[in-house]
C-alpha cells in the first residue's frame, strides 16, 4: 500500500471511531457533530458558489426553509421534525428556481448582491409571520416522544446521521465532478462566455446546480433543528449562517471536494474552543480571530488551504528525479 | 520532588486551616454556571448583569454588615448551609444564538460541573440552553426570559423569577382599580400598542386581564415602530378621548408619539407606558420634561435607604462606576441570590436536592432587589409572586409609587404632560 493509501484509510478509520475517542467527553463528542453539519451546509454551497462560481451570500434562506420546515411539522401537525425535511429541500428547490432564473443572470457580485437582498427579505418576513412563530421563533418537542423525533442526549447519533449525510453529499459530488455536468460548471466558472461560445446552456447548469445545493442546505437546516429543537429568524436567516458556509468552503477550497470539510475542521473548532476559553470573559475575541483568519486567506492563499496540498505532489516529482542529499523520510 | 514537597505545604496549611476554622469543607466551592450574551447584540445587558451577579458572589462570600441586618446570606463566609462553601460563578458567553447558548451550556454541565445554571437573557436561548440542562438533570433559572411557552414544557428542572405579561397586566389593573376606588374616572380605556410580537401579546394579555376584572378597553390602536408619523393615532385617541391610555412601545415611536400629542395638545387623565421605550435612557433624557406625571414599570426602581434594593445598589454603583442597577441586571442579581439560598438550603451540590429546595422556595418582598412580592415557584417552576413596581415620571427620572409598601412617592394625578 501506498502512503498515500495509509493514510487515507487511517483518516477514514479516524473518521468512523471519532465519538468512541470523545467518549468521556459530552462536548468534544458534540464538537464532532458540529464539525459534520457544518461541512454538509458548506459543502452544499460549494456545488454553487465552489463549482460554478456563482458567490451565493444568501444561503441562508434555505438553511432557514429547512429548519422551519422541520419545525412546522413538529408544531402545526405533530410530525417528528425530521419529517419536514423532504418538505423543505422541496420548498428550497422551488425557491432557488423562482430566485435563480433572474438572479443567475447577474454576474459576480451582483449576483452576490442579489442574494443578500433575498434572504433579508425572508429574515424580515419571517419575523412578521403568526404561522413561524414570529419573532420569537418555533421550537421542537422539548421533551422527544419517541426515537424518531431524534433527540438525543449524546451527541453520538447526531455523527453518525451527519455522517452518512455528508457522506452521501460528498459522493453525489464526486459523481458530478466526473459527470458531463461538473465538466460545464468548471468551465462556466473559468469564463461563462467561453462556455457559452461552446454550446454549453450556462443558465441552465448554473440553475441546476444552484437547486442542488439549496436541497442540501435546507437538509443541513432541518438536521440543525432536530439538534438544537428552536429555530427564530436570526437563527434561521441571520447573514451570519450564510457567511458561515462560503467561509468554511473559502477557507478549505471552494470547488474542491473536500475544502469545505477541511474548513469546517478548522473554523467550528475554532469558534467552540475560543468562545469556551475566552468567552465568559466577554470581549467578543472569536469573532475577531474569524475576521483575521478570513483576511490572512483572502491575502495568501486565495484557492483555499487544500491548494497548499495539491502543489506538494508536483515538487515532490521534480525532488525525486533530482539527486537527493541527505534525505530522511 | 518539588510536586511531593508542594503537596505537604498545602496538606500542612489545610491542616492548620483545619484547626483554625474547624472545618475542612471551608475550602470547598459551590460552581454555579452563568449563561449570558456577552458578545452580540445584547452585550451590553448581559455585561451589566454579569456585573450585578458578582456583587452578589462577593456579599454572599465575602459578608456586608448592612446587608446582614436583613438577608442572612449577606453574613459573609460562604453558605453556611454547606460548611461555609464559597460560590464561584463560571460565566459563559452564549454570543446572542441558540446553537451557542445550548454548547456552552453544555459544557458548563459536563466540563465544569456546575451545581445549577442561570441564564440565559433572550428567550430562544434560554429555551434550548434549559433543554439540555432538563436532559443532564441540572437545576436551570432564568432570572430574565419572558416568553411564555418555556414554563410550558412540562420541564422539571426549569425555574424562571421574572414576572411575564400577564403579572404587569395585573399589576395595571389593581393599579388602575386603585385609582378609581379613590376617586379618579376609569370608565374608559384605550391600548396603543406596536404591531410585532411584543407589542401584541402585551396588548392581548392585557385585553385578557382588563376584560376579567371589569375594566373597559374602548379603544385598540396598533401601529408600526417604524412610522415617521403617528398624528392619525393620536387624532383618533383625541376624538374619543379616554380616561387612560397604555402605551406599548420602542424608543423612536415612543419619542413620536410623546412630541406629536404635546403638538396636538391632548393628553388622557392616566397616561400608562408598558417599560420598553418609555425607559431607555435615550427617551427619558430627551422627553422627559414632555411626560411628566407618566405611569411606567420596572422590575427595579432605587428603593428607600436601608433596604435590600438601595444596598445592592450602592455596591453596584461602585463597581459598575456609577451606573444603577436596571430592570435587567436587578432581576439577574435577584435570580443569582434565590439559586443561591436554594444551594445553601439543599446543603449540598447534588442537583436533585437543590432542586428540591427550589420547589420550597419562599423569600420574602423585603428580601427582594426588584420589585417582586417575594419568590414561590408553582409546579412550572413560575415564580408566583412576581410583580412589577409601577413608577411615576417626577422631573427626569422615573419613581417607585406603587405597591405602596415600597414606594418612594406618593402617586401624583391626573397626568401632567407639559
Amino acid at each position: 500500500m501506498s502512503p498515500r493509501r495509509i493514510l487515507q484509510l487511517g483518516v477514514v478509520v479516524l473518521v468512523l471511531v471519532y465519538p468512541l475517542l470523545a467518549g468521556n467527553s459530552p462536548v468534544y463528542g458534540r464538537l464532532g457533530a458540529l464539525v459534520l453539519l457544518a461541512a454538509i451546509g458548506a459543502s452544499a454551497w460549494n456545488i454553487v458558489g465552489g463549482y460554478a462560481g456563482q458567490v451565493s451570500v444568501g444561503h441562508a434562506v434555505f438553511f432557514g426553509v429547512g429548519a422551519y420546515s422541520a419545525v412546522v411539522v413538529y408544531t402545526h401537525l405533530g410530525w417528528p421534525p425530521i419529517a419536514g425535511a423532504p418538505l423543505g429541500m422541496a420548498i428550497s428547490v422551488g425557491i432557488a428556481a423562482v430566485i435563480g432564473v433572474p438572479t443567475l443572470r447577474l454576474s459576480g457580485h451582483y449576483f452576490s448582491m442579489a442574494t443578500i437582498a433575498v434572504a433579508e427579505l425572508v429574515r424580515v418576513l419571517s419575523s412578521t409571520s403568526d404561522f413561524l412563530g414570529g419573532a420569537q421563533g418555533l421550537s421542537g418537542p422539548p421533551v422527544p416522544r419517541s426515537v424518531l423525533d431524534l433527540s438525543f442526549i449524546s451527541a453520538t447519533p447526531y455523527y453518525y446521521i451527519f455522517l452518512a449525510v455528508l457522506v452521501f453529499l460528498l459522493g453525489l459530488t464526486r459523481w458530478i465532478e466526473g459527470a458531463r455536468m461538473g465538466f460545464y460548471l468548471r468551465a462556466i466558472k473559468d469564463s461563462e462566455r467561453a462556455a457559452r461560445s461552446l454550446g454549453v446552456s450556462a443558465g441552465r447548469y448554473k440553475l441546476y446546480a444552484y437547486m442542488l445545493s439549496a436541497a442540501f442546505t435546507a437538509l443541513a437546516g432541518s438536521l440543525y433543528l432536530t439538534m438544537f429543537g428552536f429555530i427564530d429568524p436570526e437563527s434561521g436567516f441571520g447573514i451570519l449562517i450564510s457567511v458561515k458556509m462560503l467561509v468554511m468552503a473559502a477557507l478549505g477550497g471552494a470547488g474542491q471536494l473536500f475544502g469545505p470539510l477541511v474548513g469546517a475542521l478548522i473554523l467550528v473548532p475554532l469558534e467552540e474552543l475560543s468562545n469556551s476559553l475566552l468567552g465568559g470573559r466577554g470581549a467578543g475575541l472569536t469573532f475577531v480571530v474569524y475576521g483575521a483568519i478570513i483576511v490572512i486567506i483572502a491575502r495568501f492563499l486565495p484557492s483555499g488551504l487544500l491548494s497548499l496540498f495539491e502543489r506538494r505532489p508536483a515538487r515532490r516529482d521534480r525532488a525525486k528525479s533530482a539527486p537527493v542529499a541527505g534525505h530522511a523520510d | 520532588m518539588l510536586k511531593t514537597s508542594r503537596r505537604t505545604i498545602v496538606a500542612g496549611a489545610a491542616l492548620a486551616a483545619v484547626g483554625w476554622a474547624g472545618s475542612a469543607a471551608a475550602q470547598e466551592t459551590v460552581k454555579i454556571g452563568a449563561v449570558y450574551p456577552l458578545s452580540g447584540n445584547s452585550a451590553s445587558a448581559g455585561e451589566y448583569s454579569k456585573m450585578a451577579m458578582e456583587v452578589g458572589v462577593d456579599v454572599i462570600n465575602n459578608g456586608n454588615a448592612e446587608l446582614a441586618k436583613i438577608m442572612p446570606l449577606a453574613k459573609g463566609g460562604g453558605l453556611p448551609g454547606l460548611k461555609g462553601a464559597k460560590i464561584q460563578l463560571i460565566f459563559a458567553d452564549n454570543q446572542g444564538t441558540p446553537a451557542a447558548g445550548q454548547n456552552q451550556t453544555l459544557r458548563l454541565i459536563t466540563e465544569e460541573k456546575v451545581a445549577a445554571v442561570i441564564g440565559a437573557y433572550q428567550s430562544g436561548i434560554t429555551l434550548t440552553a434549559s433543554a439540555i440542562a432538563e436532559r443532564y438533570g441540572i437545576p436551570f433559572l432564568t432570572p430574565e426570559s419572558v416568553a411564555a411557552n418555556l414554563t410550558e414544557r412540562g420541564f422539571k428542572w426549569f425555574f424562571r423569577t421574572t414576572p411575564v405579561a400577564i403579572d404587569f397586566a395585573k399589576a395595571y389593573s389593581a393599579f388602575l382599580k386603585e385609582q378609581k376606588a379613590a376617586g379618579r374616572k376609569v370608565d374608559s380605556v384605550a391600548l396603543v400598542h406596536e404591531n410585532t410580537e411584543y407589542g401584541n401579546s402585551v396588548a392581548s394579555v392585557i385585553a385578557e386581564v382588563f376584560g376579567k376584572d371589569g375594566l373597559s378597553i374602548t379603544q385598540n390602536i396598533s401601529y408600526s415602530a417604524n412610522s415617521t408619523d403617528v398624528q392619525p393615532q393620536v387624532l383618533q385617541l383625541k376624538e374619543k378621548n379616554p380616561d387612560a391610555l397604555i402605551f406599548i412601545s420602542y424608543t423612536s415611536d415612543a419619542i413620536l408619539y410623546a412630541k406629536t400629542m404635546k403638538e396636538l395638545n391632548w393628553k388622557p387623565g392616566i397616561m400608562i407606558a408598558d417599560d420598553a421605550g418609555f425607559n431607555d435612557p435615550s427617551f427619558v433624557k430627551t422627553m422627559a420634561s414632555s411626560v411628566e406625571g407618566l405611569v411606567n414599570r420596572s422590575a427595579f426602581a432605587g428603593g428607600k435607604p436601608g433596604t435590600v434594593p438601595y444596598l445592592f445598589n450602592e455596591l453596584y454603583k461602585k463597581k459598575s462606576g456609577g451606573a444603577d442597577l436596571d430592570d435587567v441586571s436587578a432581576r439577574g442579581l435577584e435570580g443569582f441570590l434565590v439559586m443561591a439560598d436554594a444551594i445553601n438550603r439543599a446543603g449540598s451540590t447534588d442537583p436533585a436536592k437543590i432542586r428540591d429546595a427550589l420547589k420550597a422556595t419562599d423569600l420574602k418582598a423585603d428580601q427582594m432587589v426588584p420589585g417582586y412580592d417575594g419568590v414561590k415557584f408553582d409546579d412550572k417552576g413560575q415564580n408566583t409572586l412576581a410583580s412589577s413596581l409601577i413608577t411615576q415620571m417626577r422631573g427626569g427620572q422615573y419613581l417607585a409609587i406603587w405597591p405602596k409598601d415600597r414606594a418612594t412617592a406618593e402617586v401624583i394625578l391626573p397626568y401632567k404632560g407639559w
